[in-house]
């Protein structure tokens, strides 16, 4: 596990992106560089309770935050999270993930 | 205005939920054009162009499907915008027919994944959901579709059974759809009750995987059969990724060329007679009649329980994706072309909207991360 999700921002105008573009949508620069977001606020939430071909699936959480000056990222919630809370984001494998942060 | 082109005759193959040993999409898809030649009143012979949609072609392409129904051809197209390439091959095939390029043409789609087939290709629909959304488990586009229902229902203030009344209202047309592989009549009852998939979508809100092919053809209007009314297109328009993904999912493309889909047109959406919405998800159809400027004060709630449910409005009079089942996403965009194409020529049997003159198409689909990025829109009409 590693803290914060990779995204990768435009160099000439700043703007954040997940998954990986090849030309800036704003300004269609080309030149990207690598940036981690590390929070987020969750929007929607969902759970997956079935899919199709899987007799032993058990429900996952997922939901769509919203990252501090970064893009919207679909993310597999860790715990009970709602919408509203501010989570962690935290990347196993190549997959975001997130979870409520601790209480100081 | 396409004055020389028309679509003059629809066929499909059967829609079966498991197809069995010796069926395969080349099957399907043979089954479809062979119903569509003999509607259309047309020798294979005398086919110089064909359109191809489907999501289990491959390792074939459109040619190799040509070469297997010994088809030589002049004008060949092999299109990959899913739930959108109906509406896609629609336009190419009108301009290839307007223009002289070929006539006729058959415009084919079809799929045949089987559901385990299914469940591969909603885990590696691109690089995208293959890296960054199989790996949650995310369920494929129900998953997607889930949380852009929820933004749904917070913006508009959509109600579960609102959607409730869509599902029954298809099912109610799909009695009437011998090909429709759900036709009992659904209670709001059994709606609310049905299993969840993925919050807050239940099984009525999911789309049953078939195996199945639709097939159109189009030619001038003089080739269509005695006695039967051609349809020509008014208006058709396209959108590809027309945000980036950088909203939330809850307009089309089809909002950024409504305005000139009517203007073109010359009609307005109260000309509308019936409707065929894309109808991959509730959400999506409201999402697109919404775009079309057919839901007044954008009020969506409403429509769906009146103009939808007590049917005031015909939509997806074929019983939709939802209840008649989505042959690949592809597919199932041409069945609703297929679809207001029997309405218009007053074909549709039970489920004949009186009268019927004026039809609105649709197709949305190919999920690029959180929502489709493809969308289309046509105007119909019945040529006297």
């Amino acid at each position: 596990m590693s803290a914060g999700i990779g995204i990768w921002r435009c160099r000439n105008c700043g703007a954040g992106y997940f998954p990986e573009r090849l030309l800036c949508s704003r300004c269609h620069g080309h030149d990207f560089v690598s940036a981690r977001v590390t929070e987020g606020v969750v929007e929607e939430i969902t759970v997956i309770r079935h899919v199709l071909g899987q007799t032993e699936w058990q429900p996952r959480r997922l939901a769509n935050v919203r990252t501090v000056n970064g893009p919207r990222i679909t993310v597999g919630l860790r715990d009970e999270s709602e919408p509203g809370t501010a989570i962690e984001l935290f990347e196993e494998g190549n997959a975001p993930f997130g979870a409520a942060k601790p209480v100081p | 205005m396409f004055m020389n082109a028309a679509i003059i005759g629809v066929g499909q193959s059967a829609y079966v939920r498991r197809p069995q040993p010796g069926e395969s999409t080349h099957t399907f898809i043979r089954d479809a054009i062979v119903a569509a030649l003999q509607d259309a009143e047309i020798n294979a012979s005398e086919i110089q162009g064909m359109a191809v949609t489907s999501f289990s072609l491959a390792p074939d392409t459109a040619v190799d499907l040509a070469w297997r129904l010994g088809l030589s051809l002049r004008w060949l197209l092999q299109d990959t915008n899913g739930g959108s390439s109906a509406m896609n091959m629609l336009g190419h095939a009108l301009r290839g027919v307007e223009t002289g390029a070929a006539s006729p043409i058959l415009v084919v789609a079809g799929d045949a994944t089987g559901l385990g087939g299914y469940a591969k290709i909603a885990a590696n629909y691109n690089i995208a959901t293959r890296e960054h959304l199989a790996p949650l488990g995310h369920g494929g586009p129900n998953g997607v579709y889930s949380l852009v229902t929820t933004r749904q229902m917070n913006k508009y203030c959509v109600t579960k059974s609102d959607y409730g009344h869509m599902a029954i209202a298809q099912r109610a047309w799909a009695a009437k759809n011998p090909f429709a592989v759900y036709r009992a009549p659904l209670t709001m009852e059994e709606y609310l009750a049905a299993p969840m998939v993925a919050d807050p979508l239940t099984r009525y809100d999911c789309v049953p995987v078939v195996a199945g092919a639709q097939a159109i053809v189009m030619a001038h209007p003089d080739r269509c059969p005695r006695g039967r009314a051609p349809v020509r297109v008014r208006a058709i328009r396209n959108s590809f990724n027309y945000d980036n993904q950088e909203g939330d999912g809850l307009q089309t493309g089809i909002s950024t060329f409504a305005e000139e889909l009517w203007q073109t047109a010359g009609a307005r959406p109260d000309d509308i007679d019936v409707a065929s919405i894309y109808d991959d998800y509730p959400a999506m159809v409201l999402a697109q009649l919404n775009d079309l400027g057919m839901i007044a004060d954008h009020d969506l709630a409403t429509y769906a329980r009146r103009e939808i449910g007590e049917r005031r409005v015909p939509i997806n009079t074929w019983g939709g994706m939802m209840s008649a089942g989505q042959p690949g996403g592809p597919a199932g965009g041409l069945n609703g072309i297929s679809e207001a194409v029997l309405q218009l020529q007053h074909r549709a049997g039970g489920r004949q909207v009186k009268d019927a003159r004026v039809a609105v198409t649709t197709g949305y689909g190919m999920t690029l991360y959180r929502y489709g990025g493809t969308a289309a829109a046509a105007i119909l009409e019945r040529m006297e």
